[in-house]
C-alpha cells in the first residue's frame, strides 16, 4: 500500500512513524553505544567518561589490539577464509544441484526435492553432537584429514572441517534458493542453447549462470556474512584459538574471568561488525530477497 | 538439406497424450507449417524434432537416420522461438557466432559468415548491441540470423511472429518466405495463425488434440477440406454449417431443411443424396446477399472494413455472409440470400468426414 | 496422405532401441550435478541422524572414553524421563518458544509489517532494513550490546538513561530479569523474518481490494481487520510453523547471554551443554544425544507436516527439457 490510499491526514503517517521509532529504539541504542564505546575509556550508559567518571575520556587505546595482539590478524584471516570458503562452497554446490533439480528430469528428482525442502525446515543445530563424531572420523582420513595449508584439514579442530560443516548445513537453503532462481529462467533460452550445440553442463555454466547473477550475488553476500559472523560451529569444533575465528575470539574476551573491559571488547566487536555493515549498506535489497527466499510455498 | 520423416510419433506426459501417432513427411527443402489451436501438440512435435523432448513412441528420421536418441546439439538444427530466446548477456555478434563457436568453426570464417547473415537480415549495424537494446523485430532478426549462420540442415520455427505487431509480422512473413526459398533449407513452422500457414507453407499439417487432421497444400486445405474440423478451422470468418437433407428432384439436386431450400451442384450433391441428414458447409464469401431463394433477416452487422460480415437469421439458424459495406445493411432488414451451388461442402454428421474428398 | 484413421486400435511401434550408453548418460549427467550436494547432505544430515540415534543408545561419555562404552538400550531416554531437571527445562522451552513467537516473531513482525507499509515507501524500507540489522550482526557482538544495556550502574544503559531518572533501584538486570532478556534478544532477531514475509504478502494484496474497502468506507483498523489479516492466513501459518521449529532448536543467543543460568536452560541448550560444552569437561555424549534425538524427532515430524501443508506438489513442475 502506499501513500495515495490514505486521505493524506498527517496523523496517518505520524502515528505509525512514532510507534516504529519507539520500538526500534533499542536497536539504534545498541549500535550507538558500540560506536561511542570503542572510542572512550569507559561509558556510563551512552555517555563517554574518563577514569574518574567525568564526561570525556575519548581515546583510541581500545583499538590497540590491532597492533598489540598478534592473534587478531591470524583470527581475522581465519574468519575471512571461513567466509570465502563457505561462500564458494555453498554457491557452487547449490548452483549445481539447484540446476539439476530445477531443469533436468532424472529418476529420483522428486524425492531429492522433497528431501531438500524437509532439510530446509529441519533444524540442523540438533545434529551438532553427531557431527562432532563425523568430524573426528574425517580427521583420520589420510591426506585430507589433517595438515592441509590454510584450512588445516577437513576434520575436527580444523578450519576446513568447520567450512565443510557450515557448507553442509547451509546447503538446503542454498539449493532451494538456486532452484528458485533457475525456475524463473525461460525454457526457450535453454532450449536454444542446447540446439545451438551446448551440453547441459555448458548451458549451466555459460548461459544460465550469467542469467541468474543477481541470485548468485545475493546468495554469495548472504553466505559471506553468515560465514563471517558464524559463532556456534567454530566455537564448538575448534579448540585452539589460533585456528579459530573472530566471533570465538570475542567470546573468549567476554568470558574472561577478570572483569570485562567493555570498551576494548566493543572495539573488537566493531572490528568484526564493520565489513558486515558495509556489505549490508550496499546490498540490503539483495539481502531482503534472500531472507524472504525459499518461502514461496507459504506465501 | 534434409528430409524429415515422423513415423507414428507419440508423446505422452503422464496420462496426457500430447502427440498421438503422427505420420509426416517433409521433403528436401520443403516448407511445412504445423497448424492448430493451442494445446494441439504442434509445439511438442517440433520440440521432439529438435531433440528437446524424447518421443514416447514412434520414430523421427532425418533422411534415413533414426535420430530419436540423438541429443539436440548433434542434430544440426536451427531454431527460432516466439520469445526470441536470445542470450541477454551476449552482444548480437556473440549471439550469432555462439553456435559456430561451439562447432569450432575457424574464427575468420565465423566472423565473415556472421557479417553476411547479419547484412542479409538488415542488422549488420547492430552487432555490438545487446538484445535488450533492440526492438522486437530486430531481436527476431538476430534470432533468425543465429539460426541461419550455423548453416543448419533443418530450420524449425516456433510461432516466431506471434510477439510482433501486425505490420512487422506481415513484412517478416514475406522475408522468411523469401529466405527459405532462396536458401532451400527444409523448414518446419509451427503456428496457430492460419494466414501465416496459408501464405508461407508449401504444405500444411493441421493438428488437433495430438492427432494429425490433414496434411495438404494450402489450396487443398481451403477448397477441399477432409473433415468438419478442417472446414471449420481454416478460413476466417469460418464456414457456415447447416443440417440438410439432399434430394434428387428431376435434373436438380436440392439441399433442404425447414424454411430453406437451395439448389446445389449435381457432382457434389450426388455424393450426399439419399443419406438422410448431412452437414452442408458453405463459406461466408460464397453466400451472396441480395437476390436469392433464401429469406432472412439481418441479426447483426459487423463491419470488417473491406466487407460487412452479416449475421442473418434464417428460420431457426443463423448464416454468416459477407456483403458490400456500400449496401448499408442494418439490423432487422429483410434480405434474400443465394448460395454458390459449386462451393458447397458435405460432411457425414456421424464420422465428421467429408463426403466429397476422401 | 496421412490422416490417421482413429478406429485403428492403438498399437504403438516399439520405441527405437536404446543403446546402453545413452541410458548411462541419462544417469551420469544429473549425477555429476547432484553428487557434491548429495555427498554433503549424506555426511552432514543423514549420517549424523543415524549416529545420533546410535549414540543415544549408549553410555558414551568422556569418562567411558571411546573404548569402554556399552550399549544401554533406552536407558538414556528413561533417565531423561525421570531426571529432576527435565520438567524445568521442558517448561522453560515451552515458555521461551511461546513468548518469543507470540510477542515477537509473529506479533511484532506483524506490527512492523503493518506499520512500515502504511508510511512512505522509503521510510518503510529504512525501518525494515534497521530491523534486519540484529539478524546480520555477529551474535557475539549483538549479545554484548544487550549485556551492556542490562549492566549494573553506572555502566548499564537502562540504569543510566531509563531507570535511574525514574528512581528505580539500579541493579544488573540480566540476572534480575533473565527471561525478559532471553525473549528480547531472540525476539529482536526473530521479528525480521516474519516482517519480511508479511510485508511482501501485504504488498501483493491487489489494490482493488483496498480501494473497494475505502469506497465502502472502511477506516484503517477495519481495513486491517477485514481485508489485510484474512489475506495473510497462509503467511501467518507459515511463519508460525517455521519459526516454532527454529526457536525450538536454537540456543545460540541464550548460550551467549546466560549460558542457561538463572533458570533459562532450554532443551536444545541442555543437550548441547551435556554433550559438547560444559565447565567440567565431562561430556555425556550418550545422554546429550538422547536429548537431541527428541528434538530431531519433533523437527522431522514438523518438517514433514509443514511440507505437506505448503503443497510441495505445486512447487515442483516437471522440467520442460528432456534432452541431456
Amino acid at each position: 500500500m502506499d501513500e495515495h490510499l490514505g486521505t493524506g491526514s498527517r496523523w496517518r503517517v505520524a502515528i505509525p512513524l512514532a510507534l516504529l521509532t519507539g520500538i526500534s529504539l533499542p536497536i539504534a541504542v545498541g549500535y550507538i553505544w558500540i560506536g561511542v564505546s570503542t572510542f572512550s575509556q569507559r561509558t556510563f550508559g551512552l555517555v563517554p567518561v574518563d577514569s574518574q567518571g567525568n564526561v570525556g575520556g575519548l581515546t583510541l587505546d581500545n583499538w590497540s589490539f590491532l597492533w598489540e595482539d598478534p592473534k587478531i590478524w591470524q583470527v581475522t584471516l581465519n574468519t575471512f577464509i571461513l567466509a570465502v570458503g563457505l561462500t564458494l562452497g555453498v554457491v557452487l554446490i547449490s548452483a549445481l544441484a539447484g540446476y539439476a533439480l530445477s531443469r533436468i528430469s532424472f529418476p529420483g528428482r522428486r524425492p531429492f526435492l522433497a528431501t531438500t525442502l524437509i532439510l530446509h525446515a529441519f533444524p540442523s543445530v540438533t545434529l551438532l553432537i553427531a557431527i562432532y563424531f563425523v568430524l573426528r572420523w574425517l580427521a583420520q582420513l589420510p591426506l585430507v584429514g589433517r595438515d592441509l595449508p590454510l584450512i588445516g584439514g577437513i576434520g575436527y579442530n580444523t578450519l576446513g572441517g568447520v567450512i565443510l560443516v557450515s557448507v553442509g548445513l547451509e546447503l538446503p537453503l542454498g539449493i532451494w534458493l538456486m532452484k528458485g532462481f533457475f525456475d524463473n529462467i525461460s525454457w526457450d533460452i535453454e532450449r536454444a542453447a542446447l540446439i545451438d550445440g551446448c551440453s547441459r553442463f555448458r548451458v549451466w555454466w555459460q548461459i544460465l549462470m550469467p542469467l541468474i547473477k543477481p541470485g548468485v550475488a545475493a546468495l554469495s553476500i548472504f553466505s559471506f556474512i553468515s560465514g563471517w559472523n558464524s559463532f556456534l560451529i567454530p566455537y564448538t569444533f575448534i579448540t585452539t584459538m589460533e585456528k579459530s575465528t573472530l566471533a570465538a575470539y570475542l567470546r573468549s574476551l567476554l568470558s574472561d574471568t577478570a572483569p570485562v573491559n567493555y570498551s576494548t571488547v566493543a572495539a573488537v566487536g566493531l572490528f568484526q561488525l564493520i565489513p558486515v555493515l558495509l556489505f549490508f549498506f550496499f546490498t540490503q535489497e539483495y539481502l531482503l530477497n534472500i531472507f524472504s527466499g525459499g518461502t514461496k510455498g507459504g506465501t | 538439406m534434409m528430409e524429415v520423416r515422423l513415423i507414428q510419433l507419440t508423446k505422452r506426459f503422464g496420462d496426457v497424450t500430447a502427440v498421438d501417432r503422427v505420420d509426416l513427411e517433409v521433403g528436401h527443402g520443403e516448407f511445412v507449417a504445423l497448424l492448430g489451436p493451442s494445446g494441439c501438440g504442434k509445439t511438442t512435435t517440433l520440440l521432439m524434432i529438435a531433440g528437446i523432448y524424447a518421443p514416447t513412441g514412434g520414430e523421427i528420421r532425418f533422411d534415413d537416420r533414426v535420430v530419436n536418441r540423438i541429443p539436440p546439439k548433434d542434430r544440426n538444427i536451427g531454431m527460432v522461438f516466439q520469445s526470441y530466446a536470445l542470450y541477454p548477456h551476449m552482444t548480437v555478434l556473440e549471439n550469432i557466432t555462439f553456435p559456430m563457436r561451439l562447432k569450432k568453426v575457424p574464427k575468420e570464417v565465423m566472423l565473415k559468415r556472421a557479417q553476411e547473415v547479419a547484412d542479409m537480415m538488415g542488422i549488420g549495424h547492430l552487432m555490438d548491441r545487446r538484445p535488450g537494446q533492440l526492438s522486437g523485430g530486430q531481436q527476431q532478426r538476430v534470432a533468425l540470423g543465429r539460426a541461419l549462420a550455423k548453416e543448419p540442415d533443418i530450420l524449425l520455427f516456433d510461432e516466431p511472429l506471434s510477439n510482433l505487431d501486425a505490420r512487422l509480422r506481415l513484412s517478416m512473413r514475406a522475408e522468411i518466405k523469401r529466405l527459405q526459398i532462396e536458401l532451400g533449407i527444409t523448414s518446419i513452422y509451427v503456428t496457430h495463425d492460419q494466414v501465416e500457414a496459408m501464405t508461407m507453407a508449401d504444405r500444411i499439417a493441421v493438428m488437433r488434440e495430438g492427432k494429425l487432421q490433414a496434411y495438404e497444400t494450402p489450396d487443398d486445405l481451403y477448397d477441399r477440406p477432409k473433415n468438419l474440423f478442417i472446414a471449420g478451422f481454416i478460413g476466417n470468418p469460418p464456414m457456415n454449417f447447416l443440417d440438410v437433407e439432399v434430394v434428387h428432384q428431376g435434373e436438380r439436386y436440392l439441399a433442404r431443411r425447414p424454411g430453406l431450400e437451395v439448389a446445389v451442384a449435381p457432382e457434389r450433391a450426388q455424393k450426399a443424396a439419399g443419406r438422410g441428414t448431412v452437414i452442408l458447409g458453405i463459406r461466408p464469401e460464397d453466400v451472396t446477399v441480395g437476390q436469392g431463394p433464401i429469406q432472412g433477416q439481418v441479426y447483426v452487422v459487423e463491419p470488417l472494413g473491406r466487407d460487412d460480415l452479416l449475421d442473418i437469421q434464417v428460420g431457426d439458424i443463423r448464416i454468416h455472409a459477407l456483403a458490400d459495406p456500400a449496401r448499408r445493411y442494418a439490423m432487422g432488414d429483410s434480405v434474400q440470400l443465394a448460395i454458390d451451388p459449386d462451393a458447397v461442402q458435405f460432411f457425414d454428421p456421424r464420422t465428421e468426414q467429408s463426403l466429397l474428398w476422401t | 496422405m496421412t490422416t490417421i484413421d482413429e478406429r485403428i486400435p492403438s498399437t504403438l511401434p516399439v520405441t527405437a532401441r536404446t543403446p546402453w550408453w545413452s541410458n548411462l548418460r541419462r544417469m551420469v549427467a544429473p549425477l555429476l550435478f547432484m553428487s557434491p550436494a548429495s555427498l554433503l547432505v549424506l555426511v552432514f544430515f543423514f549420517t549424523p541422524v543415524l549416529i545420533l540415534f546410535g549414540i543415544s543408545l549408549t553410555n558414551l561419555s568422556s569418562s567411558t572414553g571411546f573404548r569402554n562404552w556399552e550399549w544401554v538400550g533406552l536407558e538414556n531416554y528413561r533417565r531423561i524421563f525421570v531426571h529432576p531437571q527435565s520438567v524445568d527445562v521442558f517448561r522453560n522451552t515451552v515458555k521461551y518458544v511461546l513468548f518469543t513467537l507470540a510477542l515477537f516473531n509473529v506479533g511484532l513482525a506483524m506490527v512492523l509489517a503493518l506499520l512500515t507499509t502504511h508510511i512512505p515507501r522509503r521510510t518503510g524500507f529504512f525501518f525494515r532494513s534497521l530491523w534486519l540489522l540484529p539478524r546480520i550482526t555477529p551474535s557475539v557482538v549483538y549479545i554484548m550490546m544487550w549485556k551492556y544495556m542490562a549492566a549494573d550502574a553506572p555502566y548499564g544503559i537502562l540504569n543510566q538513561h531509563l531507570f535511574g531518572p525514574l528512581g528505580v533501584e539500579p541493579t544488573n538486570w540480566l540476572p534480575a530479569q533473565a527471561w525478559a532478556f532471553v525473549i528480547l534478544t531472540n525476539g529482536f532477531v526473530g521479528a525480521s523474518f516474519g516482517m519480511i514475509i508479511f510485508t511482501s504478502a501485504i504488498e501483493s494484496i491487489p489494490r482493488d481490494y483496498m480501494i473497494a474497502a475505502l469506497v465502502d468506507g472502511c477506516n484503517l483498523l477495519q481495513r486491517i481487520r477485514y481485508v489485510i489479516l484474512p489475506m495473510l492466513r497462509w503467511p501467518l501459518l507459515f511463519v508460525t510453523t517455521y519459526q516454532t521449529l527454529s526457536l525450538l532448536t536454537s540456543f545460540e543467543y541464550i548460550l551467549l547471554l546466560t549460558e542457561g543460568q538463572f533458570n533459562t536452560e532450554v532443551w536444545s541448550l541442555w543437550a548441547y551443554q551435556r554433550a559438547l560444552n560444559n565447565y567440567w569437561g565431562n561430556f555425556q555424549w550418550g545422554f546429550g544425544a538422547a536429548l537431541a534425538m527428541i528434538l530431531v524427532g519433533v523437527g522431522l515430524l514438523m518438517a514433514v507436516v509443514y511440507m505437506r501443508y505448503f503443497q510441495f506438489n505445486q512447487l515442483v513442475q516437471e522440467p520442460k527439457i528432456e534432452a541431456l
